[in-house]
């Protein structure tokens, strides 16, 4: 009786153990992605004129608004600082350039929409004093809303990058798939050879060859196209695809495809029916660097698209001209990402299938 | 000729050829005539002369030394460090445990995200008047006057950011690859080895690991072949030719300069390049004892 | 795995379709269209300008549609080097650097447009910008937009302005008396530059040198001696990152710097994202005047564009004097390279970083990137010189006559 409690107690410490290094090890992973998340949804004058910068998106701010001799003044409350800064022009008349001005200007800086109506109205609240406030909502989305206005065909840009990433995986999956479960099951000559120059495709920069590698592609006809995109990406991946089923298909006991043999499948019946779903979590981790390599690649995207562009390099061309606007950058970041971290939800899965013994 | 196509034994000795031609033709139609190029091509100079100019200029750079003792540093240091916590990381979560989907799912996101996110995430979290200072702020580690400047640093320092950056995003990687394998390992020999009165840690070093071998090898293996590629991330946060890299040399010439000169100075770099990562992985290989004699190995 | 395999294989068969279906659809328009791949106009909120204003009404104007997209200088010269060796060129019209210029020439990428230019007599192009874009004596560019350095400073960092100085007139010297006591006040440097190798610290320097009469690229004369020495002064002002610095404009926003000068769409973009936060003014300046480099973007058509005769309208319609007129105002940042628009501008112009940029173009001491440096990827090589020179004099502390001398022969060699 005693000694099961204290089993039980050592389990109960061991388990809280393991959850406290778990919970530790994922907040250190999500720590700069609620960074990305957050800045994603801030204006620019959050995300640049407060230090130190706010952990969570404000959802509205506040305004100031002043009357002196030279004009109108407006401020906006900065949360770091804890008083209000002068936001915009220095000063504006009531002209209606001058209002529309200022409302771009606070659409833009500090993502939130000010009518040139209301701004009158908070005017003529000035005449019988010097100084008003008032408060606007934020529009959280509004770098995506931005984001999504200047990309312009962004939906056929998707269906044309989720056509690459499959392609790719079928090409690097079949073709890989095959030379990996050959390595791993056959004896032959020069296989340590092949195994290695395989490698040797990896271990060759890329960079190098990435302009002749695409004007191979332009003279067989598949310049701006996306299956040509593919057969590029492919070849880093099949690669990958090899030394990882390789490894795979060698940690599966032969001795299981035998058995299915003696019970009277084919050869292909055993490979089909047993090797297959015992090797599919590294099919499935094959399938999503595929997928990931194929999606979020745009150096030689670029060059290789012109009225077919796939969606990174959409968004690389909004992009590429908002250095210093972190709030677009991690948007349209985010965009992206969003499509491959779902393909990861989804496969993730497979990759955790055979938890707790071997179905077969 | 008929007799021999259709004999047993030829279709044997065939299947294994069967299954890599098709990747062989791959290569060969898309990878290997660039590759010949390149090679050729760092041999000769701009007026198509055959010289040693590219690789002399190379040997004579003092950035070149600089970049391969980066290169070393980066490699010795992230691989290690990657590969101790991939494999803790995996052996935890191959324990059964509730939420041990979910923590996957989380670890698996950086390696989802884009180049361009990562490069934000990071050059707006490591600037002095970034997150990560503002973040240390809130817990008081800070006061707002004495800021960190982590960027300031020197080589070293530099590396070291680096090397944080990159195991942020590719330990999950390599757990992955390393849980795939995992899984696949039979349990029964884990359970004899309790049986026999194994310790936790003798059946992980006498059982798992030998079992894992294969997997370990290729994850390890990837892993050396792309750190000595890291150079995106190195030169989104100091640009080209700060914290030089063998990698970003090679990009620096080949992309950066139109001039043909430069760029024959690049490809003789990556010439250079690959064949420190063959003789790397070579030796690496020879010492795992990976490839053994053909004839020996298991099937 | 038989779901997995579904749907794959579903999305797989419908990706295709889709992807064919839009291909099919795209061509079923019927009208031309000009592809425009420009390096200009890239912040989003120009781009949508450009496209709504400009572009749009060209297409309708025309019956075609233009295709727009922002590409930087590297892709676009990689894309034209692709489409001549493929034999297939798709890019009717692209907007280049001037640091390129050479290149696109030496690659024999694009057309010669000198016979148009004549033709257009309603506007004159700035002499001393049309000089980059004139390459062998033929106009193979057209400036669209030109650029010069403006000095920019956070308002906090005017209670260190020495005595008696004026923000919108000083030399340099009283620039580095500026910076200098504003890193004893604050404690750290507050002055950026563009630490990254090869980026703007050439200018920067440069426009210093052409203050004390030096020419450009030149890191050795009397003149560059003096700005080296300038430098010098200022080693402990720079903020502590300033060596990761590639733009201005974040550490600028960010108040992590205070005080720069800049290329004027980068002070455009900082300014822009707060005026109340800034004082902008015309570079500080020495005895020979108020030393800028000017630089331009210009037009250019590759050989073999499909639609060249609307790639040619285009470039006359974007060039006519009210057009530049317009896009100076909407898309803001950058000066027209064309005089008629420039004396418009003066006049009518609320928007203060392009009257700062007006005056010194006007009254400047400027120099422009000469195309005799620039060609086979050279300027890269001449920017990193000075990168050099400044990482050294910086470290040290001092300025070596010697080492300048033995670093400009280096910059003749690249001629």
């Amino acid at each position: 009786m005693n000694r099961s409690v204290k089993r039980g107690a050592i389990r109960a410490a061991r388990m809280t153990t393991l959850y406290i290094m778990v919970i530790g090890v994922a907040m250190i992973i999500l720590f700069p992605i609620f960074f990305l998340v957050s800045l994603s949804l801030m204006s620019g004058y959050e995300s640049y004129y407060e230090w130190p910068n706010p952990l969570i998106p404000a959802f509205s701010a506040k305004y100031k608004l002043e009357k002196s001799d030279e004009g109108y003044h407006l401020s906006i409350y900065n949360k770091a600082e804890k008083r209000y800064e002068r936001f915009g022009p220095e000063k504006f008349g009531t002209t209606a350039e001058d209002l529309e001005k200022i409302s771009v200007f606070v659409k833009r800086q500090g993502n939130s929409t000010l009518k040139t109506e209301r701004l009158k109205e908070e005017i003529s609240r000035l005449v019988d004093r010097d100084e008003v406030f008032f408060s606007l909502s934020k529009n959280l989305l509004a770098n995506y809303k931005v984001f999504f206005q200047v990309t312009r065909d962004a939906v056929p840009s998707v269906i044309r990058s989720i056509y690459t990433a499959l392609t790719t995986i079928a090409i690097s999956l079949i073709i890989g798939g095959m030379a990996g479960y050959a390595f791993a099951r056959y004896i032959f000559k020069g296989r340590n050879l092949l195994k290695l120059s395989v490698l040797f495709v990896r271990m060759f920069p890329g960079v190098a060859i990435a302009i002749p590698m695409v004007i191979i592609l332009g003279r067989i006809g598949l310049y701006d196209q996306p299956l040509g995109l593919s057969l590029i990406y492919s070849v880093t991946q099949i690669s990958l695809t090899i030394w990882i089923t390789a490894s795979i298909f060698m940690a599966i006991p032969v001795e299981l495809e035998e058995a299915a043999l003696i019970f009277g499948t084919t050869k292909f019946g055993a490979f089909w029916h047993v090797t297959i779903p015992l090797a599919l979590p590294g099919l499935a981790a094959c399938a999503m660097y595929s997928f990931i390599g194929s999606w979020n690649e745009v150096i030689q995207a670029v060059v290789l698209t012109q009225f077919n562009p796939t969606f990174p390099v959409v968004v690389y061309k909004v992009l590429v001209g908002a250095g210093a606007q972190v709030n677009l950058i991690t948007a349209g970041s985010i965009a992206q990402a969003f499509p491959a971290v779902l393909f990861t939800l989804l496969i993730r899965k497979y990759i955790l299938r055979m938890w707790g013994g071997v179905r077969v | 000729m008929f007799k021999l196509l259709y004999s047993r034994e030829f279709r044997q000795k065939a299947v294994p050829y069967l299954l890599i031609a098709p990747v062989l033709i791959y290569y060969a139609l898309f990878w290997l005539y660039p590759v010949i190029q390149c090679f050729a091509g760092s041999f000769r100079d701009v007026n198509n002369k055959l010289t040693l100019y590219n690789y002399a200029f190379i040997f004579k750079d003092p950035t070149f030394y600089k970049a391969l003792f980066n290169t070393a540093f980066i490699v010795v240091f992230s691989v290690t460090l990657e590969f101790l916590a991939a494999f803790g990381l995996a052996l935890i979560i191959n324990i059964k445990f509730k939420g041990s989907g979910i923590f996957l799912f989380i670890a698996m996101i950086p390696m989802a995200l884009p180049a361009v996110a990562v490069g934000a995430i990071w050059s707006s979290g490591f600037a002095t008047y970034g997150w990560l200072n503002s973040f240390l702020y809130y817990l008081g580690f800070i006061e707002k006057t004495a800021k960190i400047p982590f960027l300031a640093g020197g080589n070293v320092a530099s590396m070291i950011l680096i090397i944080i950056i990159d195991a942020w995003q590719v330990v999950p990687f390599m757990m992955i690859i390393l849980l795939a394998g995992m899984q696949g390992l039979d349990e029964e020999a884990k359970e004899a080895g309790y049986i026999f009165g194994g310790t936790k840690f003798t059946v992980l070093r006498k059982i798992t690991i030998p079992l894992l071998k294969p997997t370990i090898t290729t994850a390890l293996i990837l892993r050396i072949i792309s750190a000595i590629q890291i150079w995106l991330i190195i030169v989104m946060i100091y640009g080209f030719q700060r914290l030089p890299v063998l990698l970003e040399e090679l990009v620096y010439y080949v992309d950066e300069s139109h001039s043909m000169e430069f760029f024959r100075i690049g490809i003789a770099y990556s010439v250079i390049i690959s064949i420190f990562v063959s003789i790397a992985a070579v030796i690496y290989l020879k010492v795992t004892g990976a490839f053994g004699k053909e004839a020996e190995e298991t099937a | 795995m038989k779901k997995l395999l579904s749907i794959l294989l579903i999305l797989m068969v419908s990706s295709t379709v889709a992807v064919f279906a839009v291909g099919q659809y795209e061509e079923g328009v019927g009208k031309r269209t000009v592809v425009f791949d420009s390096r200009l106009w890239t912040p989003p909120h120009e781009q949508e300008y450009v496209i709504n204003e400009v572009l749009v009404p060209f297409g309708r104007e025309n019956n075609c549609i233009v295709s727009f997209s922002i590409i930087d200088d590297d892709t676009l010269l990689k894309r034209a080097k692709l489409q001549k060796e493929t034999n297939n060129v798709t890019t009717d019209l692209v907007i280049a650097y001037c640091a390129r210029f050479n290149d696109w020439v030496k690659g024999g990428y694009i057309e010669d447009l000198t016979s148009y230019v004549r033709s257009w007599t309603d506007r004159s192009f700035a002499p001393g910008i049309n000089s980059m874009a004139v390459i062998n004596g033929r106009q193979y560019f057209i400036p669209i937009a030109s650029d010069v350095y403006l000095l920019c400073a956070n308002k906090k960092a005017l209670k260190y302005l020495p005595a008696g100085a004026d923000v919108q007139d000083l030399t340099w010297e009283e620039f580095a008396d500026w910076a200098v006591a504003m890193a004893r006040g604050e404690g750290e440097g507050k002055v950026a530059v563009t630490g990254v190798p090869e980026k703007a610290l050439i200018y920067q320097v440069g426009g210093i040198a052409l203050s004390y009469g030096a020419g450009f690229p030149d890191v050795s004369s009397s003149g560059a001696v003096k700005a080296w020495e300038i430098m010098v002064k200022m080693r402990n002002a720079f903020t502590p990152t300033v060596m990761t610095y590639d733009s201005l404009v974040a550490p600028m926003k960010r108040g992590e710097a205070w005080l720069t000068w800049a290329h004027v769409a980068n002070v455009g973009e900082i300014y822009g994202s707060n005026p109340a936060q800034y004082v902008i003014a015309p570079v500080p300046g020495g005895p020979a005047g108020k030393g800028s480099i000017a630089g331009t973007q210009g037009f250019a058509i590759p050989k073999g564009s499909p639609n060249k005769d609307l790639a040619v309208k285009l470039i006359e319609y974007i060039t006519r004097p009210g057009m530049m007129l317009k896009i100076a105002k909407g898309a803001g940042g950058w000066i027209p390279p064309v005089s008629e628009a420039v004396a418009m501008l003066g006049d009518t112009t609320q928007d203060e970083v392009i009257k700062k940029a007006i005056d010194v173009m006007d009254h400047g001491k400027l120099s422009f990137i000469p195309p005799a440096y620039t060609g086979g990827g050279n300027w890269g090589k001449i920017k990193h010189v000075y990168d050099d020179i400044a990482n050294k004099f910086l470290e040290s502390g001092r300025v070596d006559t010697g080492y300048l001398r033995t670093m400009q022969n280096k910059i003749e060699g690249y001629k």
